[in-house]
């Protein structure tokens, strides 16, 4: 008996990872809410640890669309060119 | 991504279904094994080629082809006549509103209900009347189940994995009825949404859970519709997402002799399915946002009347109609609607 099998295969993965940065001090952070209820705070406290620590300042908060989609393209392709590193959260 | 590869497996029907299983390719329920005729047979209700990609998932790149589609049918058990419904399905789930991917993966376990309106009600023997939601109708059982083994296999919604909800529902196992004509005093969802009669439609709806509205002692309209209203504003269930409304033929009759039109019933119910703001913050649900967009001092359930789909559907006995709230803590996913067996492309 042939079976056609009733699965796919995923696309062809290009992502690859960042260099980690060399150093914190005095860098400027990003920071992505995902939009539920606590992300803001729990971004916002982490950058203001990281900043204390190591000086620098953090961008705006920015919003995804909605919790559940992928954040837009073009939103990330912007705070890539204006921050050194980014924070994001799932704060519920 | 959509090349067909073939399994050799031993003739033996029992055999073949044991292999299905060790493929993962069930949802724990043994499936018709897809075999190749079978899969050609459910394709041939298709004017489109079998590599035609009809859904796909932003976030991870997979999409639906008609072929794997076609052998997902079959494994769920259905007749090629009901795969133009599966093929509206996913091609209004396709649409951005709908959030294919976050609805099949959230926490909040939703399912995606189907409601198949028009003349394929009675062409393909779906049930619309007894037991709507429940077991003994193949169209609805196996459409349904289509549904699920291609968020399954196609898009690897893996219970754990990728799929996170919490408690899931039964829905996930398959979720499907027909509106029932013979019992609507209104125009038909079909109609409604503007196919015309001969065109029949699927509506698709990320419903978050089956809530059966008991009353069999109300005469008028207001009391059914109270006790509906009442549910939908129940402080779990309440949201600023969008309703569907089943009446049961007994419900609809009394409302409808009351001279009550359908927008009437979706106007009643957004108006009464409310709560005080000090109450859904006392609970810890409050929307500050959400609740600005909805430009109203209480509450409600939806922005405005027409977030309820209302149908009609059940036996003809029995107080009993049903309310499916939406997926999610607000309005991550809206109702889409396809018509079915109407080719878009061509």
């Amino acid at each position: 008996m042939e079976l056609l099998d009733p699965t796919v295969r995923g696309p062809e993965q290009q992502h690859k990872r960042a260099a980690p940065l060399t150093s914190l001090e005095g860098s400027t952070i990003g920071l992505l809410s995902n939009g539920k209820s606590n992300a803001d705070l729990l971004i916002r406290k982490t950058a203001e640890k990281l900043i204390a620590r190591y000086g620098g300042k953090h961008l705006e908060v920015v919003y995804k669309n909605h919790a559940s989609v992928p954040a837009a393209r073009e939103l990330l392709t912007n705070l890539s060119h204006e921050c050194d590193f980014l924070i994001t959260a799932a704060g519920d | 991504m959509t090349e067909q590869r073939i399994h050799e497996v031993p003739d033996d029907p029992l055999d073949a279904i044991e292999y299905c299983y060790e493929q993962g390719w069930t949802d724990g329920l043994p499936v018709i094994p897809p075999e190749r005729t079978r899969v050609e047979a459910m394709l041939a209700m298709e004017g489109r080629p079998p590599e035609t990609i009809i859904a796909a998932h932003e976030a991870t790149g997979l999409e639906l082809s008609l072929h794997a589609a076609a052998a997902n049918a079959v494994m769920a058990g259905c007749l090629p006549e009901y795969f133009p419904v599966i093929v509206a399905a996913f091609e209004a789930m396709q649409k951005t509103p709908f959030t294919f991917h976050g609805s099949t993966a959230s926490t909040g376990g939703s399912a995606p209900l189907l409601i198949v309106s028009g003349p394929v009600v009675d062409d393909i023997g779906m049930n619309a009347g007894v037991n709507l939601f429940g077991p003994g109708n193949r169209a609805n059982a196996t459409i349904g189940r289509a549904v699920r083994l291609i968020i399954l296999n196609v898009f690897r919604m893996t219970p754990g994995i990728a799929d996170k909800s919490t408690q899931g529902n039964p829905g996930k196992y398959t979720f499907c009825i027909a509106e029932r004509a013979d019992a609507n005093p209104w125009p038909a969802l079909n109609e409604e949404l503007g196919y015309g009669p001969d065109i029949s439609c699927v509506v698709t709806f990320a419903g978050a859970g089956f809530n059966n509205v008991e009353n069999h002692g109300a005469n008028s309209a207001e009391a059914i519709l109270t006790s509906m209203a009442d549910s939908m504003a129940n402080l779990g269930c309440i949201t600023f997402g969008q309703s569907v409304v089943v009446l049961s033929p007994e419900h609809v009759r009394i409302i409808a002799n009351q001279g009550w039109s359908k927008p009437d019933v979706q106007t009643f119910l957004y108006e009464h399915a409310y709560r005080e703001i000090q109450t859904v913050q006392a609970v810890g649900k409050y929307q500050r946002h959400q609740h600005a967009e909805q430009g109203l001092e209480e509450v409600h359930r939806g922005y405005g009347p027409e977030d309820i789909l209302v149908t009609v559907g059940g036996g003809d006995a029995g107080g009993h109609s049903s309310f499916i709230p939406s997926w999610s803590r607000g309005r991550a996913s809206i109702m889409q609607h396809q018509a079915i067996g109407v080719c878009i492309d061509c």
